[in-house]
């Protein structure tokens, strides 16, 4: 059976319902279901970002009429004894031939309210009716839906509403058995004439007319062209906003309902072009991508040729090929520029000038030069053409873009904050969904900012709230986030249980599940060098090696944890020139002004790793006054840390002390477990060192050492705490070591003794958590 | 007849089998389906014998002979036979529609030009040629091959002349474009025709001499030719001739019936024709066709319903007489009892649908529909039944929109042309209208719905004169159609004749009586359905009356005001007012109208106690009540001035 444009069994179904509805037949309570009952069917919801969505059967075109049965049977009628389901159906069974259908249409003009057009017949049918007939207005939902219907029942040819019909009788054939609590309508059966010419199922001449009906599938998705349409939209419309794909029962259903039509539709292409463009699978996107743009053509104009493009260059982005993008979106801009199309070519310049941010280096061994001078001018330039063309999408995302900017180039806070509320107050007022970018980035400026409750507040805020409105990129990045949040403190396991948390389905899009790959990777090295499991450490950072397509957030993240790890395991040189090599493309590619500190850090900790911390002195220094101006406070008190351990080593140790004192108790709120161990190493290590200041021989000076060694081996202990939540083996072993060193000057052997047997046994438990690991 | 013997039958059903097979070979699918369709609905008899042996040489060979000698002489078997792969070549072309390819390959390409309009001298030809007086001035052009065409066997010759035939009308129906088209003004003709006449007509005058015997398929396809060019004289003598030789072609029948006009004709014809039972069907066809629903034909269908049992056809036949008589019930009942014997059968469903559209049977009329689609959407019959449909639920642009497909799938479709001319009058296209029920009197004259519809759409664009021409050519072809008569007395009203439009109405009243089953209207306006016997029409009697009145003959035009009120109650005078039941028609606006004209009339004579009491009368049926009241208050003041004066 050829699919019909738009009308279903299931429309006629709720046009009966409709028809009720004006005959004033439903009592009033059960007029709010029903009303909603049938809106909810014939009218496209609007997709709302702040209210979660219905339930998935209401987007369903296909509902059996179970789904009436559903509705009706628990709504009384007006009839005593009878429920709303039995006056449903005995409309329903009074259908009882082809011509009945046929008026059925016909009548479905006096629903409608007369208007001043057509007063001749008006005037003659006013008086007939009953008073409290309802009337639908011509533009109200209802009335738009009723008129559709019959506009699309005149188009019918004959043949095709013949096939209406049949479809129409398998589809009320399951309810056949509540005819017969309906007097008079059973004998009626499928059809009046079948029934007056004394035809039975299995006669020649019933067999003629509806011999095939038996032949369908009972089963069989009926759906009009228009439900595809929706459909597809719908489809499109998800793949497009959380860009992930489509699920396999989808796509089983999808290639079940278009196949034995034989319809092809434009949009199935665009949704293959998606999902196989998400699955991966590039060429076969590339092709659905052509053969979408090829029949679009036909349909329409030219207007579609800059989309094309536009989606052509993403996609070539997307695989790595950013030569042949940057040409794409060359052309699309040209091409948009000449048809005047504002909207695509604010898009593809925003788009250019994320990628030109996101893939620097990649877009310049490509051959772009820029094509608005610097970063600032092109972003001033789109937030004035997106102000001109009303897109505040686009202004939103720019905002966005505006502040992520002045975060990275480390510029004032109060000014990205007020970019970031512009953006949210346009997201909330001109209702786009815009809510994963602007939660990630706050998210983002309050780790910054060293605020990493805040932080992890706005990521389960995104998780909880608009889960399932944004997009499944934004859903990825805030899982990854909390689980890097969770590691911080030493909560390995918890990080990778939120990771695995997870929807499976974003494992079937390639980019995404590279993403978690990389994520879950890292949090594995980052442990497995706390706990100097250095084969585990080689094995991940040979299966972790970023490419041209890796995110350049994850690709620096590896890169530090490999120096860290080349750092951990003494492999000084070749850390100092992965650092450097870092650091210059850090620079290159005028990165992150985060990520630059974060290298010079590095290198500071290097030289206090390999016992020259006055080598790092200036660096730290450095770091430090850079980290304090763009009000990145981690980094500032790892900075810190680390100037305080060179003025222990230049024995400044009540400078380091002070520096320390006052640092503490801002990163304790930070709650970076590893950092906080540092610190309090740092402090314990200026304590030593006053101690050793102190004039044993006088009686305040032993009293001043005896209580700056006991600060120092409460501040070791805590280290030790805190060295022991990140399961960081070899630094707690070190806090063990000075414990026992400190019970050895001080005389204690025993203790001493003590201490090495407690390192040791550390040492040796955390070897056994490694063997445990691996196996 | 009703009762044939064993071996009558038998060869009756060997005849119609050879039927079958050589209108096959000549690729003649309608005729041979017609003849198969008739000897299946033989009785099988002699079943029982052949079950057990059918191989059995007993069964076959006796009827088999006759036929065989009948018309196979020894040459044309032996041309047959030589040229048989030539002809299975050429059949197999013609099967897939490649009707040039087919004739090319036994007539040579040059073939000569001849006229489709032969004015004198073909038939003077055929005179000689029939008197044994062959080529005395045979014209050159005929002169170019005629070896290649006189050494074909006859069959060879039909088969390319045939499809010569039909490439020529497939090239004129392609040429005539789109329905209603500019270039569709059923001018465009066969172009071929010309060249098969040329050599028919060489074959003809040839045939004395050649010494060979003609087997009729010839005579019948020159017949066609013939009419087609309009020489319907001639055609017919050659289908007469075709008839005589080969009875058993059905094709040759119909072409014949087609061609006549009249009663008289067909009398005509029927005198010069073998008498077998093929005749015979031919007689009730043609008496259906010219609607001669009498008693007798009705009983020669009876009889040769008792031979072909359970002929469709036949049953058609009787079905479209009781639809004549406008006996609605009965053909209903014929027509739904056929669909359930062979529901896959659509030929002349079209005329059922005609049935179910008069009677408003909506429901079964969608269901028809519904099965003719389901066999076939792409018939003519099927799309004229959906028109049909659409009609009915008065959704005309559709109707009208399945009629021109109808159209587009046979251009010679007659109904549909006449039911596109009722769509197009509904949607008030006066033009479109007139030319489709043009084109439907060009395919067949005896198509009196065509010729009314014609005369009604003159009466709308208010040529009177124009539409009594046609309205005339429709009552003499329905002389018992009341509705006819009205027509023409109306049209003679208008243009002034009173005298000749009295005569009419007078006519229609006579007509209306003659029907007692009831004259609803075949046009399904149905006014009054259901007249009961001895009521004469009311509006006829006050038409009448008005013309009378035009006369200034008030006597007469009284005592017609007097008739139409009679009629309220019906020629029994039965006190029961319930109009239908006693027969009378009740109080309807022509009678009140009468009422009111007598009453003023009444008035004005002076007898105002009548007068009173019919205005009374008005007042009380509610019609005319103003009019009545203003009335009743002048008769009330004359009254009493006259008493005052008195």
């Amino acid at each position: 059976m050829a699919t019909s444009r738009y009308l279903t069994p299931q429309k006629i179904s709720l046009l009966v319902l409709v028809k009720l509805y004006c005959n004033s037949a439903l009592p009033s309570s059960a007029t709010i279901p029903i009303l909603s009952f049938i809106l909810s069917h014939s009218i496209t919801p609007h997709p709302s970002p702040a209210r979660a969505r219905p339930a998935r059967g209401f987007q369903d075109g296909t509902f059996s009429i179970r789904a009436f049965e559903d509705v009706l049977q628990a709504q009384a009628s007006s009839m005593p004894g009878r429920t709303l389901l039995d006056v449903f159906l005995k409309h329903m069974w009074e259908v009882n031939s082809f011509d009945a259908l046929h008026n059925l249409f016909t009548d479905l003009g006096g629903l409608l309210a007369r208007t001043r057009d057509d007063p001749e017949d008006g005037a003659a049918a006013d008086e007939e009716q009953p008073p409290d007939r309802i009337f639908l207005s011509r533009t109200s939902p209802l009335g738009t839906f009723v008129r559709r219907a019959r506009l699309e029942f005149t188009r019918l040819q004959f043949d095709d509403a013949i096939k209406l019909w049949s479809a129409f009788i398998i589809y009320r054939a399951p309810t056949a058995q509540w005819t017969k609590r309906i007097a008079g309508l059973a004998s009626a059966g499928v059809d009046i004439n079948a029934a007056e010419m004394g035809l039975e199922p299995g006669s020649r001449l019933y067999e003629v007319a509806y011999g095939h009906l038996e032949e369908e599938d009972p089963n069989k998705e009926t759906l009009s062209i228009d439900d595809f349409d929706r459909l597809l939209e719908f489809q499109l419309d998800q793949l497009q906003r959380l860009g992930s794909r489509i699920p396999d029962e989808m796509r089983v259903r999808l290639r079940n309902m278009l196949g034995p039509s034989g319809l092809v539709l434009r949009q199935s292409h665009l949704v293959k072009f998606f999902d196989a463009w998400k699955g991966g699978d590039y060429t076969s996107a590339f092709d659905s991508l052509h053969r979408y743009y090829d029949y679009a053509l036909q349909s329409r104009d030219k207007i579609h040729y800059q989309y094309a493009l536009l989606h052509m260059a993403i996609l070539q982005a997307d695989f790595g090929c950013f030569g042949e993008a940057i040409a794409a979106i060359n052309e699309t801009i040209a091409t948009a520029r000449e048809n005047q199309d504002m909207a695509c070519l604010n898009f593809s310049l925003s788009w250019l000038n994320h990628m030109s941010k996101a893939y620097p280096r990649q877009m310049k061994g490509a051959g772009y030069m820029g094509m608005l001078g610097s970063e600032r001018d092109g972003l001033i330039f789109l937030k004035q053409k997106a102000r001109e063309a009303k897109m505040h999408n686009l202004l939103s995302a720019t905002l966005l873009n505006e502040a992520k900017l002045s975060l990275a180039t480390g510029e004032s806070v109060p000014r990205a904050l007020e970019h970031m509320f512009q953006s949210s107050h346009l997201t909330i007022r001109e209702n786009i969904n815009n809510h994963g970018g602007w939660m990630l980035l706050h998210s983002t400026l309050y780790s910054r900012l060293g605020l990493s409750h805040l932080s992890s507040a706005y990521c389960d805020l995104l998780l909880h709230c608009y889960g399932a409105t944004t997009s499944t990129d934004d859903h990825i990045r805030a899982y990854c986030r909390s689980a890097f949040a969770a590691i911080q403190t030493g909560r390995y396991d918890e990080g990778l249980a939120l990771l695995e948390k997870i929807d499976a389905s974003a494992h079937r899009t390639l980019k995404f599940h590279q993403y978690i790959y990389y994520c879950t990777g890292i949090i594995n090295l980052k442990r497995a060098i706390r706990r100097t499991d250095w084969t585990a450490c080689s094995h991940l950072l040979s299966s972790l090696k970023p490419d041209a397509s890796t995110d350049p957030e994850l690709a620096f993240l590896i890169n530090e944890s490999r120096i860290d790890y080349l750092t951990a395991r003494g492999l000084f040189s070749e850390a100092f020139d992965a650092i450097e090599d870092q650091a210059a493309i850090l620079k290159e590619d005028s990165a992150d002004i985060l990520h630059r500190i974060g290298m010079l850090l590095a290198k500071a900790t290097l030289f206090c790793r390999v016992g020259k911390p006055e080598r790092g002195f200036s660096v730290a220094l450095r770091a430090a006054s850079v980290a304090f101006k763009a009000r990145l406070m981690p980094s500032l008190w790892t900075a810190m840390g680390v100037l305080a351990t060179i003025l222990n080593a230049l024995g400044e140790f009540e400078g380091a002390r002070r520096v320390l004192g006052s640092v503490v108790p801002q990163a304790l709120e930070h709650s970076d477990n590893n950092l906080i161990a540092s610190l309090y190493s740092a402090l314990s290590d200026s304590y030593i060192g006053l101690a050793g200041l102190d004039d044993p021989s006088s009686s305040s000076g032993a009293r001043s050492r005896a209580t700056n060694v006991s600060r120092a081996e409460l501040y070791i202990d805590r280290a030790r705490d805190y060295y022991k939540r990140t399961e960081d083996l070899s630094a707690e072993c070190e806090q063990i070591m000075k414990k026992a060193l400190l019970a050895k000057l001080r005389g204690d052997e025993k203790l001493a003794e003590e201490w090495a047997q407690n390192h040791n046994r550390v040492w040796e438990e955390g070897r056994l958590r490694v063997v445990d690991g691996e196996e | 007849m009703s009762s044939l013997s064993a071996a009558d039958l038998a060869q009756l059903r060997a005849q119609l089998q050879d039927a079958v097979l050589s209108c096959t070979e000549r690729c003649l699918y309608q005729s041979a389906k017609w003849a198969a369709e008739l000897l299946n609905s033989l009785p099988s008899s002699d079943d029982h014998g052949s079950d057990t042996e059918i191989d059995s040489p007993m069964s076959d060979p006796p009827p088999q002979t006759p036929t065989d000698q009948i018309h196979k002489d020894a040459m044309e078997l032996r041309l047959e036979a030589r040229e048989m792969p030539k002809f299975l070549l050429a059949k197999t072309f013609f099967d897939c529609r490649e009707y040039d390819r087919c004739a090319a390959v036994f007539l040579p390409s040059g073939l000569p030009k001849g006229s489709i309009h032969p004015t004198s001298s073909p038939a003077a030809k055929l005179k000689q040629a029939a008197k044994g007086k062959p080529k005395m001035g045979t014209p050159s052009r005929t002169r170019t091959s005629p070896e290649s065409v006189q050494g074909l066997s006859q069959k060879a010759l039909f088969l390319a002349l045939y499809a010569k035939y039909m490439a020529g009308e497939k090239r004129m129906n392609e040429d005539s474009e789109m329905i209603l088209g500019p270039q569709d003004g059923g001018v465009t003709l066969n172009k071929e025709l010309a060249v098969i006449s040329a050599v028919l007509q060489e074959w003809f005058a040839n045939l004395q001499a050649s010494g060979r015997h003609s087997q009729g398929w010839l005579e019948y396809l020159y017949g066609i030719v013939l009419a087609k060019g309009k020489n319907e004289k001639l055609a017919i003598e050659y289908l007469i001739r075709s008839v005589h030789r080969y009875a058993y072609n059905w094709g040759a029948w119909q072409e014949l019936s087609s061609l006549l006009g009249t009663v008289e004709e067909l009398q005509q014809v029927l005198s010069q024709i073998p008498q077998n039972i093929m005749a015979f069907i031919f007689n009730i066809s043609a008496s259906q066709e010219l609607y001669q629903s009498t008693e007798q034909v009705h009983n020669s269908l009876t009889q040769i319903l008792g031979i072909f049992q359970t002929s469709a056809f036949l049953q058609t036949q009787r079905g479209l007489l009781h639809y004549h008589t406008k006996d609605f019930e009965e053909a209903e009942q014929i027509f739904s009892n056929l669909l359930e014997t062979d529901p896959y059968r659509i030929d002349s469903l079209d005329n059922y649908s005609n049935i179910l559209y008069v009677m408003g049977l909506r429901p079964k009329l969608a269901f028809l529909a519904q099965l003719a689609t389901a066999t076939d959407k792409f018939r003519p019959e099927t799309c004229c039944v959906v028109g049909n449909y659409y009609s009915l639920k008065s959704e005309h642009e559709k109707a009208v929109m399945y009629f021109r497909r109808a159209l587009t799938l046979d251009r010679n479709f007659l109904s549909a042309w006449t039911l596109m001319g009722h769509e197009f009058v509904e949607m008030k296209n006066t033009h479109a209208a007139i030319e489709s029920y043009r084109r439907a009197v060009d395919v067949n004259r005896k198509d009196y719905r065509a010729w009314y519809g014609l005369g009604q759409t003159y009466e709308v664009l208010e040529m009177h004169s124009y539409a009594l021409f046609y309205h005339q050519r429709a009552a003499a072809l329905r002389p018992y159609d009341p509705k006819m008569w009205m027509a023409v007395g109306q049209c003679f009203g208008k243009v002034g004749k009173v005298m000749n439009g009295i005569r009419a109405y007078k006519r229609a009243l006579v007509a209306g009586s003659y029907y007692d089953t009831g004259a609803a209207s075949s046009f399904g306006s149905g006014e009054n359905p259901g007249l009961g016997g001895g009521i004469l029409d009311p509006d006829v009697l006050y038409q009448i009356a008005l013309l009378y009145e035009r006369m200034q003959n008030t006597q007469e035009c009284a005592s017609y005001m007097e008739l139409v009120l009679a009629q309220e109650e019906g020629p029994e005078y039965e006190e029961s007012f319930g109009g239908e039941i006693g027969g009378g028609v009740g109080v309807t606006p022509t009678t009140s109208k009468a009422r009111l004209w007598l009453a003023r009339y009444e008035y004005m004579r002076g007898m105002y106690q009548r007068a009173m009491e019919l205005a009374n009368e008005l007042c009380q049926d509610g019609v005319e009540v103003e009019d009545a009241k203003a009335l009743v208050r002048d008769i009330r003041s004359r009254i009493d001035k006259e008493r005052g004066s008195s």
